[in-house]
Formats: structure tokens, C-alpha cells, sequence
């Protein structure tokens, strides 16, 4: 593998940029050397068998590893050129630009509003109420949401369906207007139909931010992202187009693991 | 990478009020924190409290006489029987022994002083070292016994202030009608003098200000009550006028009286104590607490100052007199306090032990340990792998857990109610006692037992029945050996926990005062006995001062016991502990 | 060594044969081909070693339960018995007495007037407009309080002239040789209760060859009877138990053969043996809520249910003789419920935000070194006996209370007050609620917390908007606990609060409880069925009511919440 990022795409600015990246926690190594560009306002999507370190990566991006005792995190990587890792960025400011999605939608236990406010209330985004009903409104537009609890905003956001659930958790990702969104299998816990409806409104968000997102099936990965990323065993084995990886994979690994052989 | 990166919106905003949320984070982790603190702060206090209040008490300073075991005393009908020897004037031996000490003292009030050096409980204990030993009768035999509480508190530092001062000018002492009158050829009393003076200045100023708010206080009031105040204001007003004219007309010597500090001037054996000082700071007159002779020129003498003034304090200038000539006689020494732990309980604290208590508490936790294990164990085990899942196992679960948040008097209550007025069984007994800690241990037992049950992997379980064992072999062969070391650890907090209790067992007349350990034996468990705990409230309730120390000292036996147990229980979970 | 060790010896041994016996009896019945025995040759000797054993040795526990008591009823029985004589001539002479006859009278008179006078009161109390009349009530109270302070001294004048008339007889009794036992029996007789117990105990002691705390020719008498009544009933006890031994051994080895179900016998046994176990939980229950309600509806009968819950005035001790039963209105209990409530409130104070903020910060921010560090020391607070956490109160957080309010000039502050025992019982609770509220605050899931920091939150703001509201219901039923559990403490109450039924708000004067007044209700003299003491019980079953009801539901929504999040 170089020091240069295999095949990166040049049509769009680079967002993310990660140079030698490694993960190890309590000592044990899950993540070697990997070196990737992100573009920004598109979709890029990391596969790859299970264990092979794809949410720990994920996890450097908004330096979710920090709350994980043990957990060390070498090289560098930066965010629109700016050093992420450093000891002058500050997390708090770091992670309310770059949203993040797990794959267990993870409301709180709180009214549907209240879920939805909860990144602007606490980095006081919102002076007064009415810009927080706008905002509020607007993040469940464009999570797609609105229609379906504009009647029902103060109800618990734990009563909701599980696909609605894992809407209302974007929309509290993009109440904050990020600028990156991270998504860990994102659609693994719904239906298709659901799943559907996800992977819509991932395409429309494409538009505004740098998504990056974890899935474990290829069709997913085919039909939302625009690039691909194959990681195995710790290493970043093949980057590019999602259509180059999809049709004309390079490496045999990528080839084996996207025709299903392995797994 | 360039310098100045284009800072997104969201950054900018998000970086605006950064700055007062960590310090919100700060305050709210320094709470945590200090909470944390609050918590271990205290039980450090606690622990220092009682430590330092109960060590005092782990020494005695013990009184050593030679007492002589004259045969007409010992044995009035010099037969060496029994009962004979139980019939001597032990009391008067021991009598005896402390006037050869001080041959001086005549008085019938001075006696009755003189024999409050220690308590008249110790003449059983002689008689019962002469029964031991006959052949003792007859000889000089040194008898060793506890100094009486509050003297050895004072030996001890703990009952009064004094001080004592090397003086310059040398000492005479002359008899004179008005009693001794004591000289010394410098100025050796002379701070004295003046702090004795500001003491009573500063006492009449108190009571004029004490008068000027009451006679304010009446103004405002009328009837009796206004009288009653003016009253005492007008008392008041008319002691300080006493005081101060006491003080500022009269030329001649301070009056000294038990409200001011003892002065006791010290001179080879003997002791004077003064009842006037001049007002020049030469001497004054008093009275020999020790000794009579006069002496003049002497160089080699002390001022002795007791701050404490008599009138607030336990013990008379006299006993403390004896007490110092004692030990300067080398018959008072310090030793440990065996008696703490050889002697049941008793009035005189200086003979108060733990024996007893702790017998107690061995017999009940015996029957504890019988009652509530078992039962324990065997209620965890049907709820656990016998009982199938209907209303009635789950009446006893519910039961159960509301069992275990029953205020620990409630059971005293039933204990009371049931075994002692129903069942009749008798009072203050650690049969009793034993019982009632049972059913109050129970949930303990059973909640631990569970838990350890649910412990012990379902495999083990699924892998004995495939092979054809029946149920009760499955679960006596396999699963209650697994589960053994946390049934223990469970049983023996829940034992600690019993053996601190005191509410119920107070319910059942265990609070009685019992002056002999019970027996520790099979009929131990229906004679009349306390427990530790139950000791300790009993102290902790106890009129003279010496009981505060063995409190504190029998809390120390205590908590010495239970952290021997929860030791016992860690180091159980850590020697068996299995990970599945 | 005694009989009944003795027979316990000799029942193991046929235990042990039992055993063997069912065991070498299957084997042979089945002439060594133990396959076609349908249980493994040791269950047959199970079920008879069961059988021979078990209920003899439940009939030696029973009779070392109640052996001694019943020894002492026989013994005091006979004693009564051999007394008859010369109780009837006490009888004869209190009867034929002038004096105790005129005391007699005067106290009927005295009862009588005194009873009208309460009825006087009673009804002037509750008079309506123009007829109420203050200074006639206060005038009609002094009397009925002079009335019965006259009682009283007449009650005293008879028990006077009774011990008088009780010696003389005694004396004469002496005088004329009369049998010791009968001295004995009516020495017996006509002591209290308290010292009953004592004479008994020290003929036991005497019986047994212990120390007794003192010795007189009637204890002797007691003693040997008791002796007798002991060795009688041991003897019978020792020779039932190895006829039940033998019979159980006869009867189960009969039934030993190749079919016979051993297993299924040894083991529906050890069923039903443990199932009993399980039920002794329940009988625990029962027996708290029967006698609670028993003594207490026996309370109800001469005290209203309304006065007792509403009444604003505790004093039990006027109502110390059962000639004086308490319509004097003494025993309002809600001053003890106002000083529960008061020091349970500043125990809270205390432990609430400690315990929670401390549960936090253990379970949030410490590292792992730290936490097991200070949890330890949270342990030992949770196992320091209350008696100890009293003591502490007494000996040095009151004097300190004290010294600080002199300090800021507030005097006269008592050592022992609301305050003091509050605080302390505070510190008690702590680890309590910490522990709780750890365990609650653990079983938040992850995913939540994860959600919460990656929005950028930081730690506090995680913990104050997303960890302690989704904790929330755990952690209230966790307080609830707590609370029931401060309600229910009662030996730092009873050292440290003092024992003043003032009904008060200020936490520096000294109040009682509930519990303070259990114990002073029942330590120290007591007469059996006067309200007095019944009064405990009711007490009692109050506050058996408020933990209950406040367990069940702490319990409940601790549950709930558990649920939710599993
Ligand atoms: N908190 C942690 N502590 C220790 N090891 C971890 C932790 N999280 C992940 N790992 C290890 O790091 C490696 C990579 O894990 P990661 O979660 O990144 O895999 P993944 O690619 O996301 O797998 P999946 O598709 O199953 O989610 C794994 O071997 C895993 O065991
Ligand atoms: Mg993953």
C-alpha cells in the first residue's frame, strides 16, 4: 500500500483526508496505516467483513474513541485541512460538525421536539423559541419526518416506529448543520421499506453534506454512495468509484468478498 | 495545511459559548468529586472519633496494694471452709491496705474519701483469688486492682486541666491555727494572684451584663414573670458588687474556693492546698492534703495549678492528692485493660467488660447461623429450581423482597409478640434473640443464595439431566456445589449485618443489665444475656465519663469482629470466585 | 454429659444404621443385582436413615425450644399449688383487714368521682357556644388532676398495706415452720413480673449448678422441684424420641423391597422439606401483620383510631396504671409522625444530592483505579452498625452542632436534636442511595450516552439531559427505598434525637419518632395489655404500613424501569 490514497476522486473537493491512521485498543491493533480522501457533497461507503475495523474508523472521524478507555489513536487526519487530532480541537466543537448515526436508532428518552433540539439547545444555536421551532421544523423536513409527527411533537421519541425512529436521529444529526454525517449501518435494524426511505433521503442530503456511511450490503452500498472503500482485517484495501470497486474491483480480496465468497 | 482554514458556521457558533460550558462541566465534576470526598470524609471522622475515643481504654492504671490476709478476717470461723471464707470482711482487708498508705487519714469522711480510690466491688474479687489460692491466708499478699474510674481518667489527662510550675525562692511551711501558712522567698505566686484576680473581675463583669438583659428583657413583660427576672437581675447585680468588693476594697489575701483552680503546693511528701493567696504574690495560707510537718528554706518543691475548678469536676483536690502520691509511690501503674475483655458487664465502669456481650453474641449468632442458613438456603434453592412459576411462588417472592425492607424493630415486635408472650419462651434469652436475627437475616440469605444460583450456568444444569440425574441430583451434586462460595460470602454479610443489630433485639429484653456472661454452653441460649451492639447502647447511656471510652473501646471490639467477617466473605468471592 | 446429648448420639448412630440397614436390605433383596432395584441401593437407605432420624431429632428441637419454658410453668405451677395455703390466709387477711377495706372504699369513691369528673370534662370540652366556660374547664381539670394524683396515693396506700399484710403473713408462716416450697410458691406469687422471671432463672441457674445472684432455702426448693420437673420431662423427651427413632426404622425397613421407590420417597422428601422452607417467608409476614393487627386492634378498643392518627398531644406515661386507661387523649402520635418526618427529610438533605452526585461521579468520571478505591469505603459506611453511627451522633456531630450554634451565637441548643440525628442518619443512607442510583445509572444503555457525546455534548450535559432523565424512575424508587429505610432506623434516633414529643419545626429542638417510641415503650418496666404498652404495637404496624406501602411501590417502579431498558 503508498502513502497516497489509491484512486482518489477529483471531480469534487477533498473534505476528509486521513493519512496513516491507527487504532488500537487496550493495545490490540484494529486499525493499520489507512490513508483515504473524502470528498465532500457525496456519498461514500465503507464495506467490508465484520470485525475488520469499519465502525472504529468511523469512530476517529468525530473522535468518538475518546469516551472508549484504552483506546489510542495514531496519524493524522484532518477536516477541510485541519488537524482533528490534535490537543487544540476541541471534541465538543469537532462532533457538532460532524453528526453521527448508529445502527440501533438511539432516541432519547424525551418528546419528539425535545430530541430534535437537543444539539442546538446545548451549543445555543437558538436564541429564541420561534428559531427553534424553525429549526426544529426544518431538520424534520429534510429528515423527511415532518409530515408524519408535525401532529405530535411533544409524544416521546422512543414511541415512534423503528424507520421513523432512525429519521428522527438524523434529523437531530442535522438540526446542528453539520458538516460531515456519519452513518454505522444505519439501515441494518429496519425493514426494506423503511430502508427505502433512508436511503432516499440519504440521496437528497448528498446535496449539503459529506456522508459517509457503513453497510453491510453490497446492493446498499451500489444504490446510495458514490464511492467505496473495502476494508479487511484492519487495512484499507481498495478505495475508488463505487463503480470501478463494484465492476472492476483490483484487488482479489475485494473481488471475493463482493461476489460473496467470503464474509 | 493552510493557517487559516475557512471555520464552517457551526464551528464558529459552537466555539462562541464554549467557553462557560466547561466550565459548567468543571463545577459539576468538582461536585461529584467533592461529594465523593464528603462521603470518605466522614467515615474517616467516624473511624478517628471512635478510635480516638476508645483507645484510652484499651490501658487501665491499676492500683497495687499489699493487702494483709489476716486469718480472723479471711476466715472468721477458721474452719477454711467455704463458707467460712466467703463470710471474711474482705472489704476491710482491702480497707486496711489503703490507710497503711496514708496513716494520717482519720476522719470518717476522710475514710469514706479515701476508700473511693477504688471500687468495693474489688473485695469479691480478693475473696475469689483467696478461694482460688487458700494458701494465701495468712500472708502479705499484693493485690492488684483497677483504680477507680474517674482517677484513672485523670491519670489519663482527660478530666482536668492542670499545670505545674517550677518556682524560684525557696519554701517554708509553718502550722498556724488558721492552718498552714505557706511563704516562698521570691515572688512565686504572683501570676497567680493576678490571674486570680481577673478570673473574678471578669465573672462579676459577666454577671452585671447578665443583669442588665434581664432587668432589659423585663421591661417589655409585666406580671410575675417581669418580677421573677427583676428578681435575679437584682441577685446577680449584688454577687458581682461582692465579687468586686472583694476584690478592689479589701487589701488582704484572695479567698480561693471551689469555684476557682485548684493551687497545691508540693514539697517532699507533702501537700498543701491553699485557701488564700496574698495579694503580694509571697504565699498565702491553706491546708495539708498530705503530710504535716513544716519545713523551712526548702528548695526542692512544685506549684501544682488544677484549672478545672473542683466545683466542676468529679473528683475532690484530695483524691487527685492521694492518687499523685500513689503513683509517686510506684502503687499505680498502667497496664493493659484486661478487664475490658475478662469481665461481663458492671455499675463500675473500671470492671466493665465485654465478656459477657460477646458471649451473648456468640450464642445468639449460633442460633442465627442455624436457623437462618438453612432455611435460607433451601427457600433459594425451591424458588430457584423447584418451583414452577405460579401465583403462589410468586406471593413468596414478592413477600420476600418486602421482607428484606421491613424495619429490622418490626421483627422485635413479632418476636415479642410471638415467641416471648405466645410461645413463652423466655426473655432477654439469645435463644430468643437468635430467632428473631433468623427471620430478619432470611431475605439476605435467600437474595444472596439466588443470586449465586442464577450464578451457575444453565449448561451445567442441562448437561446433568441429559445424563439421567433426577432434579434434586442435579441440583445437590452440581449446582449447589458451584453455587457454594456465593451462598457463603451471601450467608456472612448477612450474619455481620445480624450481629450489628440492635433495634429488635431491645423488643425482646435483651437491654437488661446483666452483671454474668451467660454460659456458653447448651443452656447459655435461655439465660438472660445481652449482645455487642446492645452493650454499646447500653454504655453509650452510662452516667460517668469512663463509660464513653469502653464504648468506644466495645465499638472497636465490633466493628474488629465484622470487618474479620467481611473479610472472611472477600476473601471467599476471591478464592472461589469463577467466571463462566 | 446430658441425656439428651446422649440420645442425639445414640439417634445419629441409628441414623447411620438406618442407612446401612435400607441399603444392604436392598442390596440382598434383589440378591446383589442392584440393576434391578428400581432406585440405587442409597436412596433406599436415605429414606430410612430420613425416617429414622428426622422426626426425633425435630422433637428434641422442639423440646430445646421450649423446654425450659415449659420446666418454669410446671415449676411455678406446682410452687402455686404447694402455696395455696398460705395464700388463702393472705387472702383471709387482706379480706378481714379494716384498713385495706377502708382504702378500698375510698378508692371506689375515688374512681368514681374521678370518673365523673372525665365525663364533666369531657363535656365541657366539647360544649358549643354560650356554654363554653374556660375557667369552669380549667377548674374541672384540676379537680379531675387532683383526683387522680388522689387515686394514686390511695392505690399506693393499698399495695403498702398489702406488702405489710404479705410479710406478716410471711412472717407467721416462717414462724410456724411452714414448708419452704410454699414460701417459695408465694414468693413467687406476689412478685412482678420482672422479678418472677429472675427468681426463676436463678432456681435454674441453682438447678443447673450455675451461679445464681443469690442463694435462699426458698430458690433451693424452687430448684429442686425444678430439677424434678427437668429430669422428668428430659427422660420422657429422651425415651419418645428413641421410640420414634426405632419405630420410624422398624416401620421404613419393612418397606424396603426391589420395587419400592426410594428415589421418588427421598425425593418428594427433600421437595417438601424445601417448599416449607419457603413458606417460613411467608408465615414471617403473617405473623408480623397478625400480631401487629391483634395487639393494635386491641389498642383501638380503648383508644379511637381518629385520636391516636389526628391527636396533637403524645404522652403514654400518664397513662401508666391500668386504672387510668388513656381517655386523657395522651396518645396522639402526630407529633412522632412530624419528628419522623422532620429528621427522615434532613436525612435526605444529606444523602440525596451525596449519594446521587457521588454515584455519578464513581460511575461517569472516575477511572477504574479510583472507583475501586472509593467504593470500598461506601461499603463500610453501608456496614457500620447503626448503634455505632448513634454513638457518633451522641459523642461528637451533637457536641459539634452545639459548639457551632454557641459559636453564632444561638445558645441553649440541645445535644440531642432533629438535626443531629438527621445528619447522621444522612451519613447512614448514603451508600445506600449511591449504590442504588449506581446500579440504576449503569443500566442506561450505552447507545444513549453514545448519542448524546456524539452530538457534541459535553459530559455534565450528557449526564444532567440525557442520563439522569432517562435514570429518572430508578432513581426516585431508589430515594423511595431510601426513605422507607430512614422511617424504619431506629437506634441513631433513639441515641441521638432525645426523646421530647415536641411538636415542633425547629430542627435544633430534640423530637421523637416512631421508632423512639417503640423502644421507650417497651424497654424498661412493662405491664402486659395496659395501653401503654399496646400503644408500641399500633405504632408498629403504622410504620410497617408506611415502609410496606413505600417498598412496594419503590419496588415496583425500579422493576418498571429495569424492564424498559433490558
Ligand atoms: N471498544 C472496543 N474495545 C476493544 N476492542 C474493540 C472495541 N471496539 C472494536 N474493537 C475491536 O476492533 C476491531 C474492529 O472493530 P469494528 O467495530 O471497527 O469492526 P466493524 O468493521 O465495524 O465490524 P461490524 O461490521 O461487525 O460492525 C474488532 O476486532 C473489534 O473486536
Ligand atoms: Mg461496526
Amino acid at each position: 500500500m503508498t502513502d497516497t490514497p489509491l484512486n482518489t476522486p477529483a471531480d469534487l473537493p477533498i473534505k476528509v483526508t486521513a493519512r496513516k491512521v491507527t487504532v488500537s485498543y487496550s493495545g490490540k491493533q484494529a486499525l493499520h496505516d489507512v490513508s483515504i480522501d473524502i470528498p465532500d457533497r457525496s456519498v461514500t461507503a465503507f464495506i467490508g467483513p465484520s470485525g475488520c475495523g469499519k465502525s472504529t474508523f468511523l469512530r476517529c472521524l468525530n473522535r468518538m474513541n475518546d469516551t472508549i478507555d484504552g483506546a489510542v489513536v495514531g496519524g493524522s487526519l484532518t477536516i477541510d485541512g485541519q488537524e482533528i487530532n490534535d490537543k487544540t480541537i476541541d471534541p465538543v466543537v469537532l462532533r457538532a460538525s460532524v453528526g453521527m448515526v448508529f445502527q440501533k436508532p438511539n432516541p432519547f428518552p424525551k418528546s419528539i421536539y425535545d430530541n430534535v433540539a437537543y444539539g442546538p439547545r446545548i451549543h445555543g444555536l437558538a436564541l429564541t423559541r420561534p428559531e427553534l421551532d424553525e429549526i426544529v421544523e426544518n431538520a424534520l423536513r429534510k429528515a423527511g419526518l415532518w409530515d408524519e409527527v408535525s401532529d405530535r411533537l411533544t409524544h416521546p421519541g422512543t414511541g415512534l416506529s423503528g424507520g421513523q425512529q432512525q429519521r428522527l436521529v438524523i434529523a437531530r444529526a442535522i438540526a446542528v448543520n453539520p458538516e460531515v454525517i456519519l452513518m454505522d449501518e444505519p439501515c441494518s435494524a429496519l425493514d426494506p421499506i423503511a430502508t427505502a426511505r433512508i436511503e432516499e433521503l440519504i440521496d437528497e442530503l448528498r446535496e449539503n453534506y459529506c456522508i459517509i456511511i457503513v453497510t453491510h450490503s453490497m446492493q446498499q452500498a451500489a444504490r446510495v454512495s458514490q464511492h467505496t472503500a473495502f476494508f479487511h482485517m484492519g487495512h484499507l484495501v481498495e478505495y475508488g468509484s463505487t463503480e470501478d470497486i463494484f465492476t472492476n474491483p483490483r484487488d482479489t480480496r475485494t473481488q471475493d468478498y463482493i461476489t460473496g465468497r467470503f464474509g | 495545511m493552510t493557517d487559516t482554514p475557512d471555520i464552517s458556521p457551526i464551528r464558529t457558533a459552537v466555539s462562541k459559548n464554549l467557553g462557560s460550558r466547561y466550565r459548567a462541566e468543571s463545577r459539576f465534576r468538582a461536585a461529584g468529586l467533592a461529594a465523593v470526598a464528603a462521603a470518605v470524609g466522614i467515615l474517616i471522622l467516624l473511624l478517628s472519633s471512635i478510635v480516638s475515643g476508645g483507645l484510652p481504654a484499651f490501658s487501665a492504671n491499676q492500683l497495687h496494694l499489699t493487702v494483709d490476709l489476716d486469718e480472723e478476717l479471711v476466715d472468721p470461723s477458721g474452719e477454711r471452709s467455704e463458707d467460712s471464707l466467703r463470710r471474711g470482711s474482705y472489704s476491710r482487708i482491702l480497707q486496711n491496705a489503703v490507710r497503711t498508705e496514708f496513716p494520717e487519714v482519720t476522719g470518717r469522711r476522710d475514710l469514706r474519701n479515701l476508700f473511693s480510690l477504688y471500687t468495693a466491688l474489688n473485695a469479691t474479687r480478693l475473696m475469689d483469688e483467696v478461694l482460688e489460692d487458700p494458701t494465701l491466708i495468712g500472708t502479705q499478699y499484693r493485690f492488684t486492682m483497677p483504680l477507680a474510674d474517674d482517677l484513672d481518667l485523670y491519670l489519663k489527662g482527660m478530666l482536668v486541666d492542670e499545670r505545674s510550675f517550677e518556682p524560684q525562692g525557696t519554701l517554708s511551711l509553718d502550722v498556724s491555727d488558721d492552718g498552714v501558712i505557706v511563704r516562698s522567698s521570691a515572688t512565686d505566686f504572683r501570676d497567680l494572684a493576678s490571674e486570680v484576680a481577673r478570673t473574678l473581675r471578669a465573672r462579676a463583669t459577666l454577671l452585671e451584663v447578665d443583669a442588665d438583659m434581664l432587668a432589659e428583657r423585663a421591661e417589655g413583660l409585666s406580671g410575675t414573670e417581669a418580677e421573677d427576672m427583676l428578681y435575679d437581675a437584682e441577685l446577680n447585680r449584688r454577687q458581682a458588687a461582692e465579687i468586686r468588693a472583694r476584690l478592689e476594697t479589701e487589701a488582704g489575701p484572695i479567698a480561693l474556693d471551689g469555684s476557682l483552680p485548684s493551687i497545691l503546693v508540693e514539697s517532699d511528701g507533702r501537700t498543701v492546698l491553699l485557701t488564700d493567696l496574698a495579694r503580694n504574690g509571697a504565699g498565702g495560707t491553706g491546708r495539708f492534703l498530705l503530710g504535716s510537718e513544716a519545713v523551712d528554706g526548702e528548695s526542692n518543691w512544685s506549684l501544682q495549678v488544677i484549672d478545672t475548678p473542683a466545683e466542676r469536676r468529679r473528683v475532690s483536690d484530695q483524691l487527685i492528692v492521694w492518687t499523685r502520691a500513689l503513683e509517686a509511690r510506684g502503687a499505680i501503674s498502667a497496664a493493659f485493660n484486661t478487664y475490658l475483655f475478662a469481665n461481663a458487664d458492671s455499675r463500675e465502669p473500671e470492671l466493665a467488660g465485654v465478656k459477657g456481650a460477646l458471649y451473648g453474641s456468640i450464642l445468639t449468632m449460633i442460633i442465627t447461623i442455624i436457623i437462618s442458613v438453612p432455611i435460607g438456603v433451601f427457600t433459594a434453592l425451591y424458588l430457584e429450581e423447584y418451583a414452577p412459576k405460579n401465583r403462589f411462588t410468586a406471593l413468596i417472592e414478592v413477600n420476600i423482597n418486602n421482607l428484606a425492607a421491613v424495619p429490622s424493630i418490626v421483627f422485635g415486635l413479632l418476636g415479642l409478640a410471638v415467641f416471648i408472650n405466645a410461645f413463652g419462651l423466655p426473655r432477654s434469652a439469645p435463644l430468643v434473640g437468635g430467632l428473631v436475627l433468623s427471620l430478619m437475616t432470611l431475605p439476605t440469605v435467600i437474595i444472596a443464595t439466588r443470586a449465586a444460583l442464577k450464578a451457575v450456568p444453565q449448561s451445567i444444569r442441562e448437561a446433568a439431566l441429559a445424563v439421567g440425574a433426577s432434579r434434586t441430583q442435579t441440583v445437590f451434586h452440581h449446582v449447589l456445589p458451584l453455587a457454594a462460595p456465593g451462598i457463603l460470602t451471601g450467608a456472612i454479610i448477612g450474619l455481620a449485618q445480624a450481629m450489628g443489630e440492635t433495634a429488635p433485639l431491645l423488643m425482646i429484653g435483651m437491654v437488661a443489665f446483666i452483671a454474668d456472661a451467660p454460659t456458653l454452653g447448651l443452656e447459655g441460649f435461655t439465660e438472660p444475656a445481652t449482645v455487642m451492639p446492645v452493650q454499646i447502647f447500653l454504655w453509650s447511656d452510662g452516667a460517668e465519663r469512663a463509660f464513653q471510652a469502653r464504648t468506644a473501646a466495645a465499638i472497636l471490639v465490633l466493628l474488629a469482629l465484622m470487618i474479620g467477617f467481611n473479610a472472611l466473605a472477600i476473601y471467599l468471592r476471591r478464592r472461589f470466585e469463577r467466571r463462566w | 454429659m446430658s441425656i439428651i446429648a446422649i440420645v442425639a448420639l445414640a439417634i445419629i448412630v441409628m441414623l447411620a444404621g438406618g442407612f446401612y440397614v435400607g441399603r444392604s436390605r436392598a442390596i440382598s433383596a434383589v440378591s446383589g443385582a442392584t440393576a434391578r432395584l428400581h432406585s440405587l441401593p442409597n436412596y433406599h437407605g436415605y429414606y430410612v436413615a430420613i425416617w429414622t432420624g428426622l422426626p426425633a431429632f425435630i422433637l428434641l428441637a422442639v423440646f430445646g425450644i421450649f423446654g425450659t419454658s415449659l420446666v418454669d410453668r410446671l415449676t411455678a405451677s406446682e410452687l402455686r399449688r404447694d402455696a395455696a395455703e398460705l395464700t388463702a390466709s393472705f387472702e383471709e387477711a387482706l379480706a378481714a383487714d379494716s384498713e385495706t377495706l377502708a382504702v378500698m372504699e375510698a378508692l371506689a369513691v375515688l374512681r368514681e368521682r374521678s370518673e365523673s369528673a372525665a365525663a364533666n370534662v369531657a363535656e365541657l370540652r366539647s360544649a358549643r357556644g354560650s356554654d363554653r366556660d374556660p375557667a369552669r374547664l380549667e377548674a374541672l381539670q384540676s379537680e379531675y388532676t387532683d383526683l387522680v394524683n388522689q387515686l394514686a396515693t390511695a392505690e399506693e396506700v393499698r399495695l403498702d398495706r398489702r406488702n405489710i399484710l404479705r410479710d406478716a403473713v410471711l412472717d407467721e408462716a416462717v414462724e410456724s415452720a411452714a414448708p419452704v416450697r410454699a414460701l417459695a410458691g408465694f414468693e413467687l406469687m406476689h412478685s412482678p413480673r420482672e422479678r418472677r422471671q429472675l427468681f426463676l432463672a436463678d432456681a435454674r441457674r441453682i438447678a443447673t449448678d450455675g451461679l445464681a445472684s443469690r442463694a435462699s432455702p426458698e430458690l433451693d426448693a424452687a430448684a429442686s422441684i425444678m430439677r424434678r420437673h427437668a429430669s422428668q420431662l428430659r427422660n420422657l423427651v429422651a425415651g419418645l424420641a428413641i421410640v420414634i427413632a426405632l419405630g420410624g426404622l422398624i416401620r421404613t425397613r419393612s418397606q424396603i423391597a426391589a420395587a419400592f421407590r426410594a428415589r421418588n420417597h427421598v425425593e418428594s422428601l427433600v421437595t417438601a422439606m424445601l417448599f416449607l422452607s419457603s413458606v417460613i417467608a411467608i408465615m414471617t409476614t403473617v405473623g408480623i401483620v397478625f400480631s401487629l393487627l391483634f395487639e393494635s386492634l386491641r389498642f383501638f378498643s380503648t383508644v379511637p383510631l381518629t385520636d391516636f392518627l389526628f391527636g396533637l398531644q403524645w404522652s403514654p406515661q400518664i397513662a401508666l396504671r391500668a386504672d387510668q386507661v388513656g381517655q386523657s387523649g395522651a396518645f396522639g402520635a402526630v407529633p412522632l409522625f412530624a419528628g419522623t418526618a422532620m429528621i427522615t427529610l434532613i436525612a435526605m438533605i444529606v444523602a440525596v444530592p451525596i449519594g446521587l452526585l457521588s454515584a455519578i461521579y464513581l460511575s461517569e468520571y472516575a477511572g477504574p483505579r479510583f472507583r475501586l478505591t472509593a467504593k470500598p469505603v461506601l461499603e463500610i459506611l453501608a456496614g457500620v452498625p447503626t448503634v455505632v453511627y448513634g454513638f457518633f451522633a451522641l459523642l461528637t456531630v451533637g457536641p459539634a452542632i452545639r459548639g457551632f450554634f454557641a459559636m453564632i451565637g444561638i445558645e441553649d441548643v440541645v445535644t440531642q436534636s432533629a438535626l443531629s440525628a438527621g445528619l447522621v442518619m444522612g451519613v447512614m443512607i448514603i451508600p445506600f442511595i449511591s449504590s442504588l442510583s449506581d446500579d440504576v445509572i449503569n443500566s442506561v444503555p450505552q447507545s444513549l450516552r453514545d448519542g448524546s457525546y456524539a452530538m457534541g455534548a459535553t459530559k455534565s450535559e450528557t449526564i444532567g439531559r440525557v442520563i439522569i432523565p432517562a435514570a429518572l424512575p430508578g432513581i426516585v424508587g431508589s430515594i423511595l427505598l431510601a426513605v422507607s429505610r430512614a422511617v424504619g432506623e431506629t437506634m441513631i434516633v433513639v441515641m441521638a434525637a432525645g426523646q421530647g414529643a415536641n411538636l415542633t419545626a425547629n430542627p435544633l429542638e430534640s423530637v421523637t419518632t416512631i421508632t423512639v417510641q417503640i423502644v421507650m415503650l417497651l424497654t424498661g418496666d412493662q405491664e402486659f395489655d395496659s395501653p401503654k404498652t399496646l400503644s408500641a404495637f399500633a405504632l408498629g404496624l403504622v410504620l410497617f404500613v408506611i415502609t410496606l406501602v413505600m417498598n412496594v411501590i419503590a419496588l415496583r417502579v425500579v422493576q418498571r424501569y429495569r424492564e424498559k431498558y433490558d
